[in-house]
């Protein structure tokens, strides 16, 4: 059963769209799926979302791995001639096999090296670590001798295409799993034979104040899952708005940013922005206070007070925030971490973001932001389940060597996979980092400046160490951009307990590192070498380990800056913004100039309203009875889920699917669900 | 909080294993009770939900299969990232559905919960004269791995109801656990919520 011979049977109903996996292609595809279109998602990577992905830590040095394996032997774009499979009357145009959307990557571990040997095993033999004298040494490669302990992707993609050999029993090859202990978790001798067994603590028996040792990160890396792309979801934001618009919601689970924060003159403060916050704020005296309420209560609805920013319309925001009789102070905390605007901004729109951040206040807490559990990562892979719920095929280790294109149309008929299969579709649907440079008409790409810093302690210790924050640098010289960095603590899945993990992100003027560096020496202890000791007194975090990169911002492209056939479709970004906005923009719109008749992503039937008639007799048909959701409340008991869409009830059902889910207005109604025939 | 809530618990069960192996059938099986024939991917259903009295308690299982994702080991992280509970599948007469269980567990391992319950599921014992894992291989698998085991047959619904009740006793018996541990517990991690549930507390 190889993965090739299916897709054939696959690739020949994927009448629509091949894809790749980033946000925006993610939502796209599942868009298409969900009205009836056929979606074959193929991807390279042996990980979801592409440059949107997130990654434990030891698979995130696998990845550092790969990448520095790719630079130094930079494998060049190789023409195999398909020739065999392409017919009269077609070209061919390949794709790049060579992704080059990441560069300047640089990794700093200043964590200490030693052993972790004096490591105190608590007395609980549930929620113990019994120490694993391998992990210290243990290389962070793919390679690793155990792939039972290793958390590369690399690992993953050779396991599943070679399958363990006929003679290794599943129980040889497991011994020495970390397992779960589900029950009894005392017993098991038999896995102490070559090393003791791990136990997954219930919940974090870390001791905070002890040191963290590069080999505990190591150890605890699956705690983490760091994002490449960094961005928090406003509250009334497009991407909000689509996950409860499509049910996609029901994927993933969120959290609220807690508290806004912002850097000036190397001290971290908390910026106040609702209301609650302005008047409880003791950074501020009481004319402040006044005055900030003054001026945000006129951004709200600033709209019906065109005189006040009469003679703004072609000046920068900054410039209107100057005469507007604010302290200094004020005017920092509203340019750079409320209307989050850069200098050049013009007033009204410096006005609009302020009032969009006004109005996302309050929605699910007192900042206007979110950010999903496990991280971003998290939200390509709750469409791409949302995209396979309704038939969409997914494939990842497997791309798409070249086009094949109908020299008279003009247009992309099919393309030839990497096993040189080919597949046909009507759309061909791809991330820019795949297009190669001969299909470009614009060459020069802006970049994003980016880290990652694994920390001790928060920028800004409060009475709880589980916050979320989002922290402006505003930049030292004038025409720079400012810095922002998200600062996540381990109850957003992200990190390990008693560490903080904060992205630092800014549109690039040079390499990260120049770009960044100064902003994390400013917010951190960063140490010479590697397990020094901070400074007596030192209030600031200790950076354990520290990762620049630079990612390709695409942001700014458009079909015109490609020669590609016309229903070749590129998807472009992520941009630098804090928002996930443009990404899901371009996917509606993407979506409605690919089929303009169809609802972009309605609401897939909600299987919570589609509850088994238990009195039915079994064996009898599937009957279902829709009970009537308006009554329900979540499951949180906290109240009615106001923004929940419901369901639709007319079917905007895949046109081509004979079955399925097709409830009547009726909520006494019974819905038949049958299997569709392949 | 006053609750309206039907159940006493709701427990989010997901079953991972090869294609072909009756995951889907153990679940139409015991929600629906039926088998379905003939192959097929159900389209537009994500999970299906089954209320069952345990002990005087009513315990909403909601139980999620793979939407086909598994067929070129293409399953997502966050599928396995709130389950209470993973059934792991193989198919009795199938060595090689057997044979991939450590590359499932690996993946369990990495995304799933620390305290998912893990049950390993033999389908397919309708077949028997077919059978390629004999029920000791099995059975030494599944406690060297501190898993629960059971046979099962989707198609006789041999096991089906059993397995799932099994599965929800435990879970109710891990709840209750827990409960009594949490007492002076530190801020939990993962306590996030999905984004309709999020309170709405407001500040302007």
């Amino acid at each position: 059963i190889s993965a090739v011979e299916d897709l054939t049977v696959a690739g020949d109903n994927a009448r629509r769209l091949g894809s790749f996996a980033g946000l925006t292609e993610s939502v796209l595809a599942a868009a298409c799926s969900r009205v009836g279109q056929k979606v074959l998602h193929l991807d390279r990577r042996n990980y979801y979302a592409g440059n949107w992905a997130s990654f434990t830590f030891n698979s995130l040095l696998s990845w550092i791995q790969e990448y520095k394996a790719q630079q130094e032997m930079p494998s060049t774009e190789s023409d195999q001639a398909w020739v065999g499979k392409i017919e009269e009357g077609e070209d061919m145009l390949p794709l790049s096999s060579v992704d080059s959307s990441i560069i300047n990557l640089e990794v700093f571990s200043y964590a200490s090296e030693e052993s972790e040997d004096e490591e105190v095993v608590t007395p609980s033999v549930a929620n113990s670590f019994p120490k694993d004298s391998e992990a210290a040494n243990e290389e962070p490669s793919g390679s690793s001798v155990e792939p039972q302990h290793s958390d590369s992707p690399g690992d993953r993609t050779q396991g599943a295409a070679e399958p363990p050999k006929q003679e290794t029993e599943p129980s040889e090859a497991c011994k020495n799993r970390q397992m779960p202990e589900t029950q009894q978790s005392n017993q098991s001798e038999e896995s102490d034979k070559q090393e003791q067994p791990i136990t997954r603590p219930a919940e974090a028996p870390i001791e905070l104040n002890k040191r963290i040792t590069y080999a505990k990160l190591l150890k605890e890396g699956r705690r983490f899952n760091i994002d490449l792309v960094s961005k928090l979801l406003y509250s009334r934001g497009s991407l909000v708005d689509l996950l409860i618009k499509s049910n996609v919601s029901r994927y993933a689970e969120f959290k609220n940013v807690n508290r806004i924060l912002i850097c000036r003159d190397g001290r971290v403060k908390q910026v106040p922005c609702s209301r609650a916050d302005v008047f409880g704020s003791k950074q501020l005296n009481v004319v402040e206070k006044r005055m900030l309420m003054k001026f945000l209560t006129f951004c709200l609805d600033f709209e019906q007070h065109p005189e006040e920013f009469q003679g703004f319309s072609e000046k920068p925001f900054w410039e209107f925030l100057k005469s507007q009789k604010l302290t200094e102070n004020l005017q920092h905390f509203v340019l750079h971490s409320i209307s989050m605007a850069d200098q050049e901004i013009l007033t009204e729109e410096g006005l609009k973001a302020t009032q969009h951040f006004l109005q996302c206040l309050g929605r699910y807490g007192n900042t206007p932001f979110l950010f999903p559990l496990y991280g971003l990562g998290e939200i390509p892979q709750c469409f791409c389940r949302m995209c396979a719920v309704f038939g969409g095929i997914y494939c990842l280790r497997h791309s798409v060597q070249c086009l094949v294109v109908d020299k008279e149309s003009g247009k992309c008929k099919a393309v030839i996979d990497t096993h040189g299969q080919r597949i046909s579709c009507n759309h061909f649907v791809v991330e820019d980092s795949y297009i190669r440079e001969e299909q470009r008409t614009k060459t020069s790409h802006r970049q994003i400046s980016r880290a990652v810093v694994i920390t001790d302690r928060s920028v800004l210790s409060y009475e709880s160490d589980q916050q979320i924050s989002l922290v402006t640098v505003p930049p030292l010289e004038f025409s720079s951009p400012a810095v922002r960095a998200v600062e996540l603590s381990s109850s957003s899945m992200t990190c390990m307990p008693g560490t903080y993990l904060v992205h630092l992100t800014c549109p690039a003027s040079g390499s990260a590192r120049e770009d960044l560096a100064p902003v994390i020496s400013n917010l951190f202890h960063v140490p010479n070498s590697s397990g020094e000791e901070p400074m007596q007194g030192t209030e600031k975090p200790l950076a354990l380990w520290v990762m620049y990169f630079n990612m390709r911002d695409t942001s700014g492209l458009d079909s015109s800056c490609y020669s590609l056939p016309s229903n070749v479709h590129v998807c472009t970004g992520p941009d630098a913004s804090l928002g996930c906005d443009y990404s899901i923009k371009l996917a509606e719109s993407m979506f409605n100039q690919l089929l303009p008749d169809e609802e972009f992503c309605p609401p897939a039937p909600n299987p919570e309203d589609i509850i088994y008639d238990g009195d039915g007799a079994p064996g009898e048909g599937a009957s279902f009875e829709e009970t009537n959701h308006a009554e329900r409340s979540g499951p949180e008991g906290e109240g009615q889920p106001q923004e929940n869409g419901q369901p639709s009830s007319e079917s905007s059902e895949p046109a081509e699917s004979t079955d399925s889910v097709a409830p009547e207005t009726n909520t006494e109604s019974k819905v038949q669900i049958s299997p569709t025939e392949e | 909080i006053a609750t309206m809530e039907d159940y006493d618990y709701l427990f989010k069960i997901v079953l991972v294993g090869n294609a072909g192996v009756g995951k889907t059938c153990l679940v139409r099986r015991f929600t629906q009770g039926l088998f379905p024939p003939g192959q097929g991917a159900t389209i537009g259903v994500d999970f299906m939900i089954k209320t069952v009295e345990i002990k005087g308690m009513k315990v909403k299982l909601q139980i999620w299969d793979t939407a086909g994702q598994e067929r070129f080991r293409s399953i997502t992280q966050s599928y396995y990232r709130s389950a209470n509970a993973l059934i792991l599948t193989y198919d009795i007469t199938c060595e090689d559905s057997f044979r991939c269980l450590p590359e499932w567990l690996r993946e369990i391992e990495q995304y799933a919960n620390n305290q998912v319950v893990t049950i390993l599921v033999g389908n397919k014992t309708d077949l028997a004269e077919r059978r390629e894992v004999p029920v000791r291989r099995a059975e030494e698998f599944a406690e060297a791995q501190s898993m629960l085991y059971l046979e099962t047959s989707a198609k006789e619904s041999d096991n089906v109801e059993k397995l799932f009740l099994d599965l929800a006793c435990e879970l109710i018996r891990e709840a209750q656990q827990n409960t009594l541990d949490n007492t002076d517990r530190a801020p939990v991690p993962g306590e996030g919520k999905p984004i309709s549930y999020l309170s709405c507390c407001s500040v302007n």
